[in-house]
C-alpha cells in the first residue's frame, strides 16, 4: 500500500530534524538510501542533474567553511547535512504528485487553498513560460537580437527578451485570475475538499519516524 | 421566458479609457446559435465578458444600461454565481486551463462549487464524453493538442451545465478541419440540450451552417443584428461594411442583383451550387457568363 502525501511530508520534516540529531556515519548511510530511493523512483537524467547541482552547492558550502575555519570535520558535516536534507525533498517530489502534496498541505496542515494553489499554478505554467521564452527569443533574434559581447552588453541585450516575456507573463496572470473567478475559486460558497485518509501503512510509518527521531534525540542529548 | 440574454442600451468603458461599447441593444433567444462578428477592437470580447458579468463587476469602469441574463441584471452579481447560467470560454483558452491533468481541470471547477466527489466524477466523465475526450482523463495538459485543449476548456465549462455557452474566438488557433469539427460539436450540444450558443468568429464560413442569428459590431455599436438574411442584407447595403459579409453571401447578393431574384439562404457551398442549378435556366447561365466576361 502506498504512503499518503502527508506521511511523505512528515518524513521530509523528520529527515531535516535527523540531520542535526544523528551521527555522521548514520547520515552518510541515510544519504545513500535517499539516493537509491530517488533513482528507483525516477531513474531519469533530471534526477542526476538535480543531485549534481546539490552536490555543487554542498561543495561550495564546504569550501566556504574551510576558507573561514580550520575545522575540517564541521565543514564536511555541514555539507553532508545539507545533502541529506535537500535530497529528502527530491525524494518526496519524485514519489508524490504535486497535487497530492498541495491537498495534504490544505487538509492536514491547514494551509489556505489560495496559497497551496500557487504550487500547482507554478508547475502548470512552467511549460508555457518556457514556450513563451523560446518564442520571444526567436522573435527578437529575427529582429537582430544577439547575446554576445562582454558581460555588461549581454546583460543589457537580455532586456530585449526579458521585457516582452514579463509583459506576457502579466497578461497570462490576469487571464488566470479571471479564469479562477469563472471557476468559482476562492468564493464564499462551500468548496469540496477531497480527503486523503491515512492507512495502516501510514500509521506504522509515522510511528517508525517518531521512534527514530526519539532515538536520535536520546543519542544526541543523553 | 424565451430570452436567454438581453442587452438593454448597454454602454461600457474600461477604467481610464474611452467607451468601448455604445448603446448595445440585442436579444439572444434560448436555444439559438448566435454569432458575433466585427473588426478587431470592435468590442466583441467585451460583449462576451458583459454576459458573464466580468464587465463591469471584475474590471470596474463606467457602464450604462443593463445586461439581463436569465431575466436578472448582471450588475452587482458575483461572477461565480453567474457562471451557473453562463459559461464563458476566453479567447486565450490556454491560460484558462489552471490544473495539471484533464480530470483535475474539470473537477477543479466542480469542487469549487461544492459538489461532492459522487456527483462531480460522473459530471466530469459526461462533459468529457460530450466533447470527445473520453479516456483522456489522466493525461497531462501538455500531452494534449491545441484542439483537444480547446475542447477541454469547453468541457470544463459544460460540466456545471450552464444554459448559455459563450466562446470568444474559439477557433482562432485551430486548423480549418478543427474549427469545422468544433462548431459541428457545438451545434450538436445545442440541439441535444437546448443550449444557447454564442460565438465570436471572424471566419463566418465556419458557422454559417449552424448560426440562427448574427450580431455585427463596429466601433462598439451594433451595425447589424437579427436572422442571417436580415443581418447580411443590412450589411450589404452599406459599402463600408460589405467586407463583414461572408464570401458565399457576397456571391449570392451579386447574383441576386444580376438575376433580379431572391436566392434563399446559402449555408454551404454545396447548398449554393444546388440552389443555383435549380434556379438558373441554361439560357440564364449563358447570359450571366456573357455579362460576367463582358
Amino acid at each position: 500500500m502506498q504512503l499518503t502525501a502527508f506521511s511523505k511530508i512528515v518524513a521530509t520534516m523528520a529527515v531535516t530534524l535527523w540531520a542535526f540529531l544523528l551521527p555522521a556515519p548514520v547520515l552518510a548511510g541515510l544519504l545513500l538510501l535517499e539516493v537509491l530511493m530517488l533513482f528507483s523512483a525516477k531513474p531519469e537524467r533530471s534526477s542526476a542533474l538535480a543531485l549534481a547541482s546539490l552536490l555543487l552547492f554542498a561543495g561550495l558550502m564546504v569550501g566556504l567553511q574551510l576558507l573561514f575555519s580550520d575545522d575540517v570535520v564541521t565543514a564536511f558535516l555541514g555539507g553532508l547535512r545539507m545533502m541529506v536534507m535537500t535530497t529528502s525533498f527530491l525524494c518526496m517530489f519524485a514519489t508524490t504528485r504535486i497535487q497530492d502534496i498541495t491537498q495534504a498541505l490544505v487538509e492536514k496542515f491547514r494551509l489556505p487553498r489560495e496559497y497551496a494553489f500557487m504550487l500547482t499554478a507554478a508547475l502548470r505554467f512552467i511549460p508555457d513560460f518556457l514556450a513563451d521564452s523560446k518564442a520571444t527569443l526567436d522573435a527578437q533574434s529575427c529582429r537582430g537580437y544577439s547575446n554576445s559581447g562582454n558581460p555588461i552588453r549581454r546583460c543589457l541585450a537580455c532586456l530585449a527578451v526579458v521585457k516582452p516575456l514579463v509583459l506576457r507573463a502579466i497578461v497570462r496572470s490576469e487571464t488566470l485570475a479571471l479564469s479562477l473567478e469563472l471557476k468559482g475559486f476562492g468564493g464564499q460558497a462551500h468548496q469540496t475538499l477531497v480527503l486523503q485518509p491515512l492507512h495502516v501503512a501510514d500509521y506504522a510509518f509515522l510511528l517508525l519516524l517518531t521512534l527514530v527521531t526519539a532515538g536520535g534525540a536520546v543519542l544526541r542529548f543523553a | 421566458m424565451n430570452e436567454a440574454v438581453v442587452f438593454e442600451c448597454f454602454s461600457y468603458a474600461y477604467p481610464k479609457t474611452e467607451p468601448v461599447l455604445n448603446e448595445i441593444e440585442f436579444v439572444v433567444p434560448r436555444g439559438s446559435f448566435t454569432v458575433i462578428t466585427g473588426p478587431s477592437g470592435a468590442g466583441k470580447s467585451t460583449i462576451c465578458r458583459a454576459m458573464a458579468g466580468i464587465v463591469p463587476n471584475y474590471y470596474g469602469g463606467r457602464s450604462a444600461g443593463r445586461v439581463l441574463v436569465d431575466g436578472e441584471d448582471t450588475a452587482g452579481q458575483r461572477i461565480a454565481d453567474l457562471t451557473r447560467f453562463v459559461g464563458l470560454v476566453l479567447d486565450d483558452y490556454e491560460s484558462q486551463l489552471v490544473s495539471l491533468t484533464v480530470e483535475e481541470e474539470i473537477l477543479f471547477g466542480l469542487y469549487n462549487r461544492g459538489l461532492a466527489p459522487a456527483e462531480a466524477l460522473p459530471a466530469m466523465r459526461k462533459a468529457l464524453n460530450e466533447v470527445g475526450l473520453t479516456g483522456k482523463e489522466k493525461l497531462r495538459l501538455d500531452e494534449l493538442s491545441g484542439g483537444q485543449r480547446q475542447r477541454l476548456a469547453i468541457a470544463s465549462v459544460l460540466a456545471y451545465k450552464p444554459d448559455v455557452l459563450v466562446l470568444d474566438e474559439a477557433a482562432s488557433a485551430l486548423d480549418p478541419e478543427g474549427a469545422e469539427s468544433l462548431y459541428r460539436m457545438l451545434d450538436e450540444l445545442r440541439r441535444d440540450y437546448n443550449l444557447t450558443v454564442i460565438v465570436v468568429e471572424h471566419e463566418l464560413a465556419y458557422v454559417l451552417p449552424y448560426a440562427t442569428q448574427m450580431l455585427a459590431v463596429v466601433d462598439g455599436r451594433v451595425a447589424a443584428c437579427g436572422a442571417l438574411d436580415e443581418a447580411f442584407s443590412a450589411l450589404w447595403t452599406k459599402p463600408e461594411l460589405r467586407a463583414l459579409v461572408p464570401d458565399l453571401w457576397q456571391i449570392k447578393f451579386t447574383m441576386e442583383a444580376y438575376l433580379n431574384r431572391k436566392l434563399g439562404e446559402w449555408r454551404t457551398a454545396a447548398e449554393a451550387a444546388a440552389a443555383l442549378q435549380t434556379v438558373l435556366t441554361k439560357g440564364e447561365t449563358e447570359e450571366y457568363d456573357q455579362r460576367r466576361t463582358g
